[in-house]
């Protein structure tokens, strides 16, 4: 266990806005934090939060949209984002593409509303789309912060995140030798979703100083989905003698994107973006993510796949039933949770999780 | 393509098949009576052109069981750019009409629980389920589906196609072709029309490999002529209800559209569209209304509940109120206009990038109060629909605004296209009740 002492949201957002930064309100999933801090806008991203009573949004949404969707608005609503000078909705599904479009259309937020339009496929001509969506968004921040930042300082903003992506893909890989719960270990690495950048880079490299070379004994499991909420989740896993090896979840891992080749600002933050790695909201292909789970249990050692997912999210439910067989087509097992991140964990998901903990462990002895 | 299936084709389809189908739509055409149940009481009798309907799409479904071998398959969504494919001689087959014809003709359910059993979840679209299940299990009430050699996936409509022909594309190994449309939350940008153009070139050459000849494009402008024809007829068809009382009713639209969606593109759809608006002019000047006591008229907007057409029409009618204007049927119209036929790919690229679907919750807002003041309506009923997100997110505010800024009734109906399961008749019913009361 390490003595670390993160800040909270409200913490930094009143530190940003004692400096006089711009706060801007940002909702899943993938978004150029680097266009914003070379505004001298802090990003502070909504994922729910969880635990947020939905009653305000259930004037807006139906009862068949995600916690996530329906918590994100209930907190606008409930004045949670009245901190925030600006709300961006990237394009990530229906029901945050319907959420953006409320909020232009009915709920009128005073907020400088911004959405992105995410191209699906990594190729060349979705990299120059998005660089021109980029270019778009660009204007617009420019009009409302009477600033434009240069070239060179969107390069060095850039830059900084290239650092960052290298430092958690570090944080990753130390995993095992780190002296971290679960909940501690994502607890870190969901900080970045609303730390000032040189503050989350100075957090990881203190955690990364007590890296050892013991390895946990522990029965390694690699979760995917959209988040790890609620956390409770990952006690259950390390009650079992379990730890999350790894991840492909949206909060964290499928957006630790590669660095950029082109010289041009906004083309090397749409490459990055373009180029992540594969992601059911940008529709990759079943192969890529499943040799994408395979890669992440073989460089882990983890011993099986638990997909955690919030009940009504599309993108997610599509690809799991054939995940699942090719999965079990190289021997790795996994198993499917529903959750809800306004609910807490049930006994039911608990003892589901828990036995196949149990199973994975049973299979190591005999193996 | 194979001799085998070139002489099942002739034989099974062109000669046989086709002939009798033919011969049945000249008798039934000829010897036109409403059918034993239906409720000449309170409703019009059906169109008499609806003959042609159930022969234009059983044509099309028995064409689809020997057309593997003979003639390349695709298939695509329901708003996919279908005019290249049209001119390189494509069958094509569209998943999401075939899950509306399971779920008309009540077998959606035990089609989707063949998707269900193998993990899809109940909480995907259930016309998703119902194609994968089918995919599956083979079941279909239409004998049996053609495999594609070809899936074009269009996100005009929402995402979910998206991961549903990743689904597919895995199931039958054959390339997937996707047109990303950028969500039009005010008016499309030009880098938007530039990225769908692009992505409309690039699927070119994919479609001519798979047909294995190349695009002719006065074949093209051809097909984007008789698309445009058919959708403006079609738009012409729904306009005639501003007439009253209305001609033909919403849920008689859902019927006849089939062909506007299913064969875009062929003279035949021309033709039919023609003659249907020529027995929809005679209605008018002879008066004639769908609902033959027309006391109210109202909109409906989303999805059919295709299960439950004829329980609502009738419920609806015996209460006077006729479903004169539709978002959902408007679509395959409202676009007509925007296609150039000298520009087939510029114009298809801005066309399809704006239907109702793909664009903010405002506009469809818009899209209904200027329903409601052109075809003088009393009343909206919202289906809010669980298996379609985009269409139905939004129209909390939307009812809302209807009701105090309009002074229309409005109602939001929680159901489901396809799936039987969410949707409680006495509920319903009592729902509907009170929502009629509300326009008294």
């Amino acid at each position: 266990m390490l003595h670390i002492k993160i800040p909270t949201r409200r913490e930094v957002i009143e530190k940003a806005k004692a400096e006089g930064k711009k706060i801007a309100a940002v909702y899943p999933i993938h978004y150029p934090r680097e266009l914003f801090r070379a505004f001298n806008i802090q990003p502070i991203e909504v994922w729910g939060p969880p635990k947020t009573d939905t009653k305000k949004a259930n004037a807006h949404l139906q009862s068949y949209i995600c916690s996530v969707v329906q918590s994100g608005l209930a907190f606008y609503l409930e004045g949670g984002i009245n901190v925030a000078d600006i709300i961006v909705v990237p394009h990530s599904c229906d029901s945050l593409q319907g959420l953006g479009s409320i909020y232009k259309d009915f709920i009128k937020p005073k907020q400088e509303l911004i959405t992105i339009y995410l191209p699906r496929e990594k190729n060349r001509e979705n990299v120059e789309f998005l660089s021109k969506e980029l270019k778009r968004i660009y204007k617009q921040l420019a009009e409302f912060t009477h600033f434009e930042p240069d070239r060179e300082k969107l390069l060095e903003e850039i830059k900084k995140e290239e650092e960052i992506d290298v430092l958690v893909a570090k944080f990753y890989k130390s995993r095992e030798n780190l002296p971290l719960s679960s909940r501690e270990f994502y607890t870190i690495l969901r900080a970045r979703e609303y730390l000032p950048v040189e503050l989350f880079k100075n957090i990881l490299n203190y955690a990364l100083l007590h890296s050892s070379s013991g390895k946990l004994k522990k029965t390694g499991i690699v979760i995917s989905g959209l988040l790890p909420e609620p956390m409770e989740i990952l006690d259950v896993i390390d009650e079992m003698d379990g730890f999350v090896a790894l991840d492909d979840m949206a909060c964290c891992m499928r957006r630790v994107y590669g660095e950029g080749s082109a010289d041009d600002p906004f083309e090397r933050m749409a490459e990055r973006i373009v180029n992540s790695t594969p992601d059911p909201t940008k529709g990759s292909s079943v192969d890529e993510r499943a040799d994408f789970l395979k890669s992440l249990i073989d460089i882990s050692g983890a011993k099986g796949v638990v997909f955690y997912n919030v009940k009504f999210c599309e993108p997610e439910y599509f690809y799991h039933p054939l995940l699942k067989d090719k999965l079990n087509e190289s021997g790795i097992k996994s198993i499917v949770i529903e959750t809800d991140i306004n609910e807490p964990i049930s006994q039911q998901t608990i003892t589901r999780i828990k036995a196949f903990i149990e199973m994975l462990k049973e299979e190591s002895r005999w193996a | 393509m194979g001799l085998k299936e070139n002489i099942k084709y002739l034989f099974s389809y062109k000669l046989i098949g086709e002939s009798l189908i033919k011969l049945n739509t000249k008798k039934s055409y000829k010897n036109f009576k409403p059918p034993k149940n239906w409720r000449t009481d309170i409703l019009a009798p059906p169109l008499k052109t609806g003959v042609f309907t159930k022969e234009i799409i059983t044509r099309h479904y028995l064409e689809g069981r020997y057309v593997n071998g003979v003639k390349p398959v695709a298939w695509v969504t329901s708003g996919a750019p279908i005019e290249i494919l049209k001119a390189l001689g494509f069958y094509i087959l569209y998943p999401e009409n075939h899950g509306a014809l399971c779920g008309a003709r009540k077998v959606a359910l035990e089609i989707s629980e063949e998707a269900e059993k193998r993990g899809y979840s109940i909480d995907i679209c259930s016309y998703a389920r119902t194609d994968i299940g089918s995919t599956l299990s083979k079941k279909t009430p239409v004998g049996r589906l053609p495999k594609p050699d070809l899936l074009l996936c269009c996100t005009n409509i929402c995402q979910t196609v998206l991961y549903w022909y990743r689904v597919l594309a895995e199931y039958y190994k054959v390339p997937l072709i996707v047109i990303d449309t950028p969500f039009v939350y005010d008016e499309a940008r030009e880098h938007d029309i530039e990225y769908v153009k692009k992505q409309l070139e690039a699927s070119i050459e994919v479609s001519e490999r798979v047909a294995g000849k190349s695009l002719s494009f006065s074949k093209l402008k051809e097909v984007v002529r008789l698309s445009k024809m058919a959708a403006e007829l079609w738009l012409e068809i729904m306009n005639a209800n501003k007439n009253k009382p209305a001609p033909i009713s919403v849920f008689d639209q859902f019927i006849h559209m089939a062909p506007i969606v299913e064969k875009r593109g062929d003279s035949e759809t021309v033709d039919f569209y023609s003659k249907m608006l020529d027995e929809i002019n005679d209605r008018i000047k002879n008066g004639i209304g769908a609902v033959k006591n027309e006391r109210k008229r109202v909109l409906w907007d989303n999805l059919p509940i295709w299960y439950k057409l004829k329980f609502l029409s009738e419920f609806l009618a015996e209460n006077g109120v006729s479903v004169v204007a539709s978002t959902y049927t408007n679509a395959w119209g409202e676009l007509a206009p925007m296609m150039d036929i000298e520009r087939p790919i510029e114009s298809m690229a801005r066309t399809y990038i704006y239907p109702i679907l793909n664009r903010g919750t405002g506009h469809k807002l818009k899209t209904m109060e200027t329903m409601v003041k052109e075809f003088e309506l009393d009343g909206a009923i919202l289906h809010s629909d669980r298996s379609c997100k985009p269409y139905s997110v939004g129209q909390m505010d939307q009812r809302i605004k209807l009701l105090n800024e309009l002074g229309v009734a409005a109602l939001l109906l929680e159901a489901d296209h396809s799936d039987p399961r969410a949707f409680a008749d006495e509920q319903v019913i009592s729902r509907l009740k009170a929502f009629v009361e509300m326009m008294d």
